[in-house]
Order: C-alpha cells, then sequence, then structure tokens
C-alpha cells in the first residue's frame, strides 16, 4: 500500500472511532450525546454470540484479490465485542485469529457499525439486523470489501453430537493448482454420526466450467469441534469435506459456516440440516425462486428467475434474467420446455435443464435440503454459478402485502467490487425510502449513511418478474428485476448493462 | 463514480421527488417490455477455437461500453480491425501492463459474440517482450485469484504494509 492510501486508511477507520465517541459521550468539550435511536433496533439488539462468514476483495500484491473469512463475536448488547475468534484465508495464508474487543452500534432502524480488533489491528464493518438474531454485513475498509451474513449461536450446539444427520452444502470461491486459478463450486451433502464420522458424502464440483460430476467423498473425511477451548467456546472446528480441508463455526445443529484453509485455495459457505426423508422426483412440487452468482469467461455473472416443477420430472413457467458481465438476457423469449431428475440413491441430489427455443440451454445440479430448498449449481459451459432455489409462496403478492421495513444485501463488480447493506420502509404503493452503506474497492473507502429511494412494482400474482429501482443519492439508478419468495424475502438481479449486482431483500419485524 | 457533480444533481433529484411525489410518478416513462430488453446470451470461450491477433493497437479504453464489462482494445490487423477484451484495468496496472494507440501487439484468445458484436477474449496480451497471462487455460479471468500465486515474500507484503486482518 502506498502512502496516500495508508493515509486514506487511517482517515476511514477514524470514521467509525468518531461515531462510537459520540454515542458514548465523553468530557471536556466532547458534545453531549445524541439521543437514544427511535426505532426497532438499538445497541441492545445485538446480544449474544454470533458466527459470521463473508467473501471479498483485498489488495494482495497491489491488486484486488478474493479472501474469505469466518468466525464468531459476542456483543454485550452495551457496544462492547467481549471476545470472538476468526479464521481467514487471506493474501499471505491463513490463520485463526483472536479477536481481542471491538465496539459496535447500531441504530433504530437496525443499520450499525462493528469494529474488531485483533493482534493485527482492527477491521471495520457496517451490518443491517433483520433481526435480533440474523444480520447482514459488510466489510468497510479502505483495503479490503467483503459481504455475507451473521446469525445468533446456539451454544448447546457446540459439540460433536449437536452435529448428526443430513447436511448439505455450497462452497464456492476459487481453486488453485500450481499456476492453474480457476472460480470453483462445490455442492453436495454428508451424514454427519454425532462423533466426527462422515458418511454418504457426495459432491458436485464445477471448477472452471469442469463439472465432476457426482462424485463421492474421498477418504479422509471427517469433522470435529477443537478441543482446545475454541470448540465449546467458540463453536469452532475442522473438517474435510468433499476432499477440502476446513475450518467450521458452529451456527446451530441446523447450520455451520466453513472455510476452506488449503490455501491458496480459498472456497467458503454454509451447511444446511437436510430433512431425514427419501428424496423422491414427487420432492420437487410447486414453485421455486432462484438466485445464484460466480464468473463465466466473460467476467462476472449473476442470474435469478423462478420456475415450477410438477413432481413428475417436468419443468414449466420458467422466468430469469442473466446478466453475464454487462450482457443480459432473458427468458423467455422463446418457447421454454424443461425437466429434471432426483437421484436414484434417494439423497436428494438431481439435475434441471430447461431449453429457450430461442436463447439455448441452462442446466444446473441441485442438492434438496427439504423440499422447499435447495443448493443450486449451474453446469453450462463455462459458467461457475452457484446459490440456493427456495419455494414461492402460494398466496399472491402485491405491492399492498410488501409493504413494511426490509434490509438490503447485496455484492456488485463494476469496475471492482462493491458490497452493500441498508434498511429502507416501503409503502403500499410500492415506494421506498431508507439509508445504504456500500464499500467501493475501486474507489478505496466506503460510501455511509446514503439516502436510498425506490420503487418495487409488482406485476401480476407477483410470482413473476418484478421490477425494483434503487437511487442511492449521488449515483445512477441501479434496475433490478426481483422476485419474491414470500412477502419477506426477495431475490434481486441487476439488469444494468454497466455493473452486475445481485442480493436479497428480507423483511425487518 | 461517486463524483461531486453527480451527488449535487443526485441531491436536486432527490428534493424535487420529495415535493412532487405524484407528479413524478406521473411523468416517469413505462419501462419497456422485458421482451424487447433481452440480448443473445454472451457466447462461452472455447479453448478448441483459440486464434492468435497480431496487429497494431487503435484504441485503448479501461471502461468501455462494450461488452464484456472492462478493459478493450481495439486492433487493426490484416483482416480488419478486432475488439480484444482483457478483464479489469487493475489486474493490467498491477501488472505494469499499458497500451496506447500504435503499439504493436499480439494477443492469444478465443472469438466470442455479444450483443456488441464479435469480441477476442484475450488468454495471453503480448506487448514487445512482456507478455501477460489475462485468463486461465480454460478461459477465466486470472484477476481475482492470480495474486494468490504470488511468490510468499510479495504477497507477505500485503500485511507488512499495515492491512488489518
Amino acid at each position: 500500500m502506498n502512502t496516500s492510501a495508508r493515509r486514506l486508511s487511517a482517515l476511514l477507520v477514524l470514521i467509525p472511532l468518531s461515531f462510537f465517541a459520540a454515542a458514548c459521550g465523553g468530557g471536556g468539550s466532547t458534545p453531549p450525546p445524541p439521543p437514544p435511536p427511535s426505532g426497532k433496533f438499538s445497541n441492545a439488539s445485538l446480544s449474544g454470540q454470533y458466527a459470521f462468514s463473508m467473501t471479498g476483495t483485498e489488495l494482495c500484491g497491489g491488486v484486488g484479490s478474493l479472501f474469505t473469512r469466518i468466525g464468531t463475536f459476542t456483543a454485550d448488547g452495551n457496544g462492547n465485542i467481549t471476545t470472538g475468534l476468526e479464521d481467514v484465508n487471506v493474501c499471505p495464508g491463513t490463520s485463526t485469529l483472536q479477536f481481542s474487543g471491538g465496539r459496535y452500534s447500531i441504530g433504530g432502524d437496525g443499520r450499525g457499525v462493528l469494529q474488531l480488533a485483533n493482534n493485527t489491528g482492527t477491521t471495520d464493518y457496517n451490518i443491517a439486523l433483520s433481526t435480533t438474531s440474523a444480520g447482514m454485513i459488510i466489510q468497510t475498509d479502505a483495503a479490503a470489501t467483503a459481504s455475507g451474513s451473521f446469525q445468533r449461536q446456539t451454544a448447546s450446539a457446540f459439540t460433536n453430537a449437536a452435529i448428526s444427520g443430513g447436511y448439505v452444502f455450497d462452497f464456492n470461491g476459487v481453486d488453485v493448482n500450481g499456476s492453474n486459478v480457476n472460480p470453483a463450486s462445490y455442492i453436495g451433502r454428508f451424514d454427519a454420526d454425532g462423533a466426527g464420522g462422515v458418511g454418504n458424502g457426495l459432491y458436485d464440483s464445477n471448477i472452471g466450467g469442469t463439472a465432476s460430476g457426482q462424485q463421492a467423498f474421498p477418504s479422509g473425511a471427517f469433522y470435529s469441534l477443537d478441543s482446545n477451548g475454541n470448540g465449546t467456546n467458540y463453536g469452532r472446528g475442522t473438517a474435510v469435506i468433499a476432499g477440502r480441508t476446513c475450518a467450521f463455526y458452529v451456527v446451530d445443529s441446523t447450520r455451520l459456516k466453513f472455510l476452506t484453509t488449503d490455501f491458496p485455495s480459498a472456497l467458503a459457505g454454509d451447511a444446511y440440516a437436510q430433512q431425514n426423508i427419501a428424496f423422491t422426483p414427487s420432492s420437487l412440487n410447486g414453485s421455486f425462486a432462484f438466485l445464484i452468482g460466480g464468473s463465466s469467461s466473460n467476467g462476472p455473472i449473476t442470474t435469478a428467475g423462478r420456475f415450477s416443477a410438477d413432481g413428475n420430472g417436468n419443468i414449466s413457467n420458467v422466468i430469469l434474467d442473466e446478466n453475464n458481465s454487462g450482457t443480459v438476457t432473458l427468458l423467455p423469449t422463446g418457447t421454454v420446455t424443461g425437466s429434471y431428475t432426483v437421484d436414484s440413491n434417494q439423497f436428494g441430489g438431481g439435475t434441471v435443464s430447461w431449453t429457450d427455443s430461442t436463447v439455448g440451454t441452462f442446466s444446473f445440479i441441485f442438492y434438496l435440503i427439504s423440499p422447499t430448498k435447495a443448493v443450486f449449481q449451474e453446469v453450462d459451459s463455462n459458467i461457475v454459478s452457484d446459490g440456493t432455489f427456495t419455494a414461492q409462496t402460494t398466496t399472491p403478492i402485491t405491492a399492498a402485502s410488501m409493504a413494511g421495513d426490509f434490509v438490503l444485501g447485496w455484492s456488485a463488480i463494476a469496475n471492482a467490487e462493491e458490497d452493500y447493506v441498508g434498511q429502507f420502509t416501503l409503502n403500499s404503493s410500492g415506494s421506498a425510502t431508507g439509508l445504504a452503506d456500500f464499500n467501493v474497492f475501486s474507489a478505496g473507502q466506503p460510501f455511509l449513511a446514503v439516502p436510498l429511494s425506490g420503487t418495487l412494482t409488482v406485476g401480476g400474482d407477483g410470482t413473476g418478474a418484478n421490477t425494483f429501482e434503487a437511487t442511492l443519492q449521488g449515483n445512477s439508478p441501479l434496475h433490478f428485476t426481483a422476485y419474491a419468495v414470500d412477502p419477506n424475502t426477495v431475490l434481486l438481479v441487476g439488469t444494468d448493462n454497466n455493473i452486475v449486482i445481485a442480493g436479497p431483500l428480507v423483511r425487518q419485524p | 463514480m461517486k463524483s461531486k457533480v453527480r451527488i449535487l444533481i443526485g441531491i436536486v433529484a432527490l428534493s424535487v421527488g420529495a415535493l412532487l411525489p405524484g407528479m413524478i410518478a406521473a411523468q416517469n416513462p413505462q419501462p419497456p417490455p422485458r421482451s424487447s430488453q433481452t440480448s443473445a446470451r454472451a457466447a462461452a470461450y472455447e479453448t478448441a477455437k483459440e486464434v492468435i491477433v497480431v496487429g497494431t493497437v487503435v484504441s485503448y479504453s479501461e471502461s468501455s461500453m462494450s461488452r464484456p464489462n472492462g478493459t478493450h482494445v481495439l486492433v487493426k490487423t490484416p483482416n480488419g480491425n478486432i475488439d480484444v477484451h482483457l478483464g479489469p484495468a487493475s489486474y493490467l496496472r498491477a501488472n505494469n501492463f499499458s497500451l496506447a494507440a500504435g503499439d504493436s501487439v499480439r494477443f492469444v484468445g478465443a472469438i466470442s459474440s455479444t450483443e456488441s458484436g464479435s469480441v477476442l477474449l484475450a488468454r495471453i496480451a503480448q506487448k514487445g517482450s512482456q507478455a501477460l497471462a489475462i485468463r486461465s487455460t480454460k478461459g477465466f479471468l486470472l484477476a481475482a485469484g492470480a495474486p494468490r500465486t504470488l511468490p510468499q515474500a510479495q504477497r507477505a507484503q500485503s500485511t507488512q504494509n499495515g492491512s488489518a486482518r
């Protein structure tokens, strides 16, 4: 980092420090503390142990480079971080770092700032609480931006015994094999035996556009909560999943956060408890909304949409938006036909494909978490992209039923990575007003508390391609297609040519 | 992207919108139908169809309006001008690779089609004796992951420069 960049970094660190100082008051000439924030949230809303995961871009050798971090922090409900631990897979390598402290402040709208300190320094984050148990998080340092989520941990699940039964996972990032550097996605499932053993491990990888087909886990798969105190105190453990060496943090017995530690490769993602049923084609029956993202040979790519499955292998009613490094393709353009399969082994894996008579064929792999949710991986040539699909509500969605408060969590690539969190209120006419915080890697600085205005336009029964236009003050409008899962969750995909952006809207209570 | 001029323009627009929400809504044009907004799907990188392009730089843009997003260079060849995609400008700058009109260049890559026409997705860019790998042998941009293959001393420099983890 050059001198000016270091100075910029130092200045940016001062911004949240000043905010904390004001929030906590002080002596002498310090202005009196502001009144308590009005709204649903306050510092007390963030209380207890939370696990987080993030993927982003950092400066490495003078250029932006992917990195991952997962960990846990403990908030005291009064603006202080009392302890925590994280694993990072960053430019210099992998490491496990103890948090020595930190501060945070939550506004009435659920937006907040967070600082986590360890022996390498202090990292800055902006967060948006969707509830007191979960939220969106972005890193807002000058030399690093990242986005992800956090959830409150259940300490009683910090044992090997609590990790038991089937789990479905989705890891993505970059695979480095010698001088071969390629985007990578792993999705699959395994059974945890409650004692550290892993069985029935299956996965599909897509490394640099080469799909592996379903593979059994190589020998050596395991999971184990740390025995040095980090397991019982923080829910940290190590594992080998799908042949990748990992660290993980327990959210609760239904959710684990993973990060691969086989540097220089770097992948991260979550595992979700899988419903204990025998999955068949009839397990996939209804309408589903999906959002996936990754890379193509053109650059960043993201796709969102919806489809219907009839429980008998047929796909219909496909609508989607694909933004492939600025080339936006919409379905349907011609006539779309599709089909799906569910693996005969009944572990929940399967395939989906559909063909638009004008545009061509889209092919995917999935592993069902339950009949209403799955991890989803595209396997078309020269595309590495993954995410989830979720059953859509059967109740029509209207602008009026969408009214309320929402948090946003978006990740984007324009000239470089940009990460966004925010909060807004949507009225019954679809008008949105709120504030957003975002970090622009190419600018080397975050933009905080930026006024957001927008409009959600709902068409038909609301389960198709709706639109959302958002303007962050001082910037050009962002145009999205909005696919509603239900009145509480909307998946957005940007349709502008100059930015690839996607992420969810999640209702606040 | 975040220039002061644009911030000012944004403030004016927001103020007017706050005062006259009904009027703004009434004057907003309806978006065009979805069917008119779609583009053909961007073609994939076909390794088997790699070509070598040799020519002279006509123009160079770090933020071209052409697709895919990123740096484009227009190269004059004996067979006509060819649009070449080089990915993020930051990656080129970090590797001290710059181009200007009149430079003699050589690219290895695959021709792809986009809504704005044919484009060479460059895998290797060469100017004089300087060659830079832009894409992996599978056709994916190296920008996001390549720094991880740098020597340890070069990567460790990031930490010495003071970035907290």
